[in-house]
């Protein structure tokens, strides 16, 4: 059974048809990846699935409960965690109570949150980091502890917005390793990406949406040769605009 | 040790009316006493969870009128009074807070001040129960004895030990507090509302949480006004300069500490006294610009700064 299966999902903000009828599914143990050209609806996609937005219609089923309609903080405690794509850490508290205040969701006591926060951070590259103000990381930092705090949740499905923007090419490839090892231990992964190349060597299947709709959803060496993909983010010939 | 200078405060506190038996002095620190609890409520609310509240005279003046009203229709004595205001207010609080946390930010600090005139016009128009404009005043206490000796109630000196135990009681629910989990979601809360969704915080119950423990002490403070000056109408307990005066209190002491409110109280209620003494016409004025230079020279507050300077933690 698919670990989330989102079904006619469908958001209008006024006219604008943000998302429209989109369906897809992640399968536990999956990275997921989730592309399309600027305003394609992927954050939009994320919001709705993340509880920040409510859907116009449709269903978003984990393990077969609709989470539409739920708030975020319980769709976090059901096991699906986001982060965000400008990164939203608690500015001026230091790295370590950043990640412990997210794994206080599942201890507690604050010695055991904070050795939980530690683990984690430990994971991400982060200890030596632990009573550093998050707004005195460097932005690559600030990524990797947006996933950081993620993962103190525990969740079963890790949601990521973006975390390759704004990175360079040797912290892309970091960062790409990472996600692969999170998906090894078990997190299964969606991920919304604009950096193709990073998405390409790490997902096991990618859903592309344009123009709130899906266009593809296949491996990612087809994704790349499918012909509405190409046209979705270079447009079409003009003389194929003709003849179509 | 490490509570040898909080252990020294207390008892320097608790000598107080043996060292300087005037009246007028102990009913300065009486006052002090008050505002540092409205002062320590405000910032649990304005200051831990960055929730701006411009009408906590609401629960400053429930607690007064549960006071008056229990002991009035009911002969409950008002010690007792001080509890029950504390706990009235703690429950209005909660409907208050479930309907004025749907609303973030500048919206939400708006609609307590709405909530608080609501409130005001209630006090006011529903005269069964506040007697209205006229408002209500206890004659005389009840009478008791403390280890054999009776208390005697026209003097200071008991209001002021009640001040005192209520005042230290709301430091202390600051410090247990701030180290609990409670503590730090609302510094998350205060932080990046959506951040605090997104790891699985209830932002809305923690807020109506972090409101209604606010109120609670506001309405003991509110309950001990009642007891203690033994006449209260509905504007001198559930006016907006109430509500001003305990921001400019947390703020002034410094946010997010646990003694700040007792500094801002000292600071401001000295002042307020100081002022009104020395220039019958606009003291006010003076008082303004104390506060404008204290807010751009010490926007971290007097007892913020000091922590800053000597690296203490509370």
């Amino acid at each position: 059974m698919a670990l989330l299966e989102v079904k006619g999902l469908t958001k209008h903000f006024g006219g604008l048809r943000a998302v429209h009828d989109f369906s897809f599914h992640v399968n536990p143990g999956e990275i997921l990846g989730l592309i399309g050209p600027n305003g394609a609806g992927k954050t939009t996609a994320f919001n709705l699935i993340s509880g920040f937005i409510r859907p116009t219609v449709g269903q978003i089923l984990l393990e077969g409960d609709d989470l539409v309609g739920m708030k975020p903080y319980a769709i976090t405690r059901k096991g699906v965690t986001r982060t965000f794509q400008i990164v939203k850490p608690f500015k001026k508290l230091p790295v370590l109570e950043n990640v412990a205040l997210a794994a206080f969701m599942r201890y507690r006591s604050r010695s055991e949150a904070e050795a939980e926060a530690r683990k984690v951070l430990e994971r991400m590259g982060l200890g030596p980091k632990l009573s550093t103000s998050a707004s005195d990381l460097t932005l690559s930092e600030q990524k990797r502890l947006e996933i950081a705090r993620a993962l103190a949740t525990r969740p079963k499905l890790l949601l990521l917005d973006e975390p390759m923007s704004g990175l360079n090419a040797t912290e892309i490839d970091q960062a790409t390793r990472l996600v692969i090892d999170i998906c090894k231990e078990g997190v299964t992964v969606i991920w919304v990406e604009h950096v193709l190349k990073a998405i390409m060597n790490a997902s096991h299947r990618v859903v592309v949406i344009s123009q709130g709709q899906k266009i593809a959803d296949s491996s990612p060496h087809q994704v790349v040769n499918n012909p509405d993909v190409i046209a979705a983010y270079l447009g079409k010939r003009s003389n194929e605009h003709v003849v179509r | 040790m490490k509570h040898l200078p909080v252990v020294a405060l207390i008892l320097l506190f608790a000598a107080v009316p043996w060292i300087v038996p005037v009246p007028f002095f102990l009913h300065l620190v009486i006052m002090v006493l008050m505002w540092t609890v409205l002062g320590a409520a405000w910032n649990i609310l304005g200051g831990f969870a960055g929730q701006v509240s411009f009408g906590h005279a609401t629960f400053l003046g429930a607690g007064a009128y549960t006071t008056m009203i229990l002991y009035l229709k009911l002969g409950l004595a008002p010690w007792y009074g001080i509890v029950a205001g504390g706990i009235v207010a703690a429950l209005i609080a909660l409907p208050i807070g479930f309907i004025c946390f749907r609303l973030r930010g500048p919206y939400f600090a708006l609609s307590t001040l709405a909530v608080a005139e609501i409130v005001r016009l209630v006090a006011l128009n529903w005269e069964s129960l506040t007697a209205g404009p006229v408002g209500l005043l206890i004659t005389t206490l009840p009478e008791i004895s403390f280890f054999g000796t009776p208390v005697n109630w026209e003097s200071k000196t008991p209001f002021y030990y009640i001040g005192l135990a209520i005042a230290l009681g709301a430091l202390l629910v600051t410090a247990v507090m701030s180290r609990t989990r409670m503590g730090a979601y609302l510094l998350a809360i205060r932080e990046d509302i959506d951040t605090a969704e997104a790891i699985g915080i209830n932002t809305v119950r923690v807020r109506v949480a972090a409101l209604s423990l606010s109120a609670m002490l506001a309405g003991a403070a509110g309950g001990f006004y009642a007891m203690y000056l033994r006449y209260i109408d509905p504007d001198a307990v559930f006016s907006i300069s109430l509500s001003v005066e305990m921001v400019f209190i947390a703020v002034v002491g410094g946010l997010t500490t646990v003694f700040g409110p007792l500094i801002g109280a000292i600071f401001l209620v000295t002042l307020g006294e100081t002022f009104r003494e020395h220039f019958l016409v606009g003291h006010l004025i003076f008082y303004g610009v104390f506060m404008m230079v204290a807010i751009r020279y010490m926007p971290e507050g007097i007892w913020g700064k000091l922590r800053l300077l000597t690296g203490l933690r509370h």
